[in-house]
């Protein structure tokens, strides 16, 4: 009986202990990222019916905007539809943590703010939430990157964290 | 047969250096942005 064993060329052997030391690198730094430093992606808060969300007396988002629930913490009610957000600005103090609640009442969206990590896919009937502390003053600009039909690209508002 | 065995091929192990320097540059900057851009939970 005869044993046969695998060549494996030099190179080969280098360039899979390398790929495994990679595959080893990228978890730790995305489980660092998601369980140590919290930066998350969303996830489907609620379902809402698209068709009367916007004029629903009861949903928060017939009556989209800020509303402060506790010192230096918010929410923010955010309506996405052709081809505008609403409220298209929002103002808060430097140091606000706002925890942002948008959905859209007709066709897909999304809701990007320029220098964080927020960055939603609008979906209607559900509603993505995240939450963000802005540490520095300035004006974060948030659009819409999904092309979403020929006024696209007015889609867009800011937030004024002042000082 | 031995000649090829005994081929060292410098140029391409140089080329895949640079490619995977330029990748782990590019991959770290977008790593650390995604830090300071701090969590959201």
């Amino acid at each position: 009986m005869s044993t046969t064993s695998l060549h494996v060329h030099p190179y080969e052997k280098r360039w899979i202990i390398f790929s495994i030391v990679l595959l080893i690198v990228f978890t730790t730094a995305v489980a660092i990222a998601a369980f140590a430093l919290g930066i998350q992606v969303p996830s489907p808060e609620q379902r809402v019916d698209p068709r009367t969300v916007a004029v629903d007396p009861n949903s928060p988002w017939s009556n989209p905007g800020l509303r402060e629930i506790a010192p230096g913490r918010y929410e923010a009610y955010i309506l996405a539809q052709t081809w505008q957000f609403q409220p298209r600005e929002i103002r808060v103090p430097v140091g606000s943590r706002v925890t942002f609640y948008v959905t859209s009442k007709d066709v897909q969206h999304t809701f990007k703010i320029q220098d964080t990590n927020i960055n939603m896919q609008i979906v209607p009937g559900q509603v993505s939430k995240l939450t963000v502390t802005f540490k520095k003053p300035g004006t974060y600009p948030f659009i819409c990157s999904e092309y979403c039909g020929i006024g696209h690209a007015g889609m867009f508002g800011q937030i004024i964290v002042t000082p | 047969m031995k000649n090829q065995e005994e081929f060292q091929p410098k140029g391409t192990v140089a080329i895949l250096v640079v490619f995977v320097i330029t990748l782990i540059v590019l991959w770290g900057t977008i790593y650390l942005t995604l830090l300071q851009r701090g969590g959201t939970v």
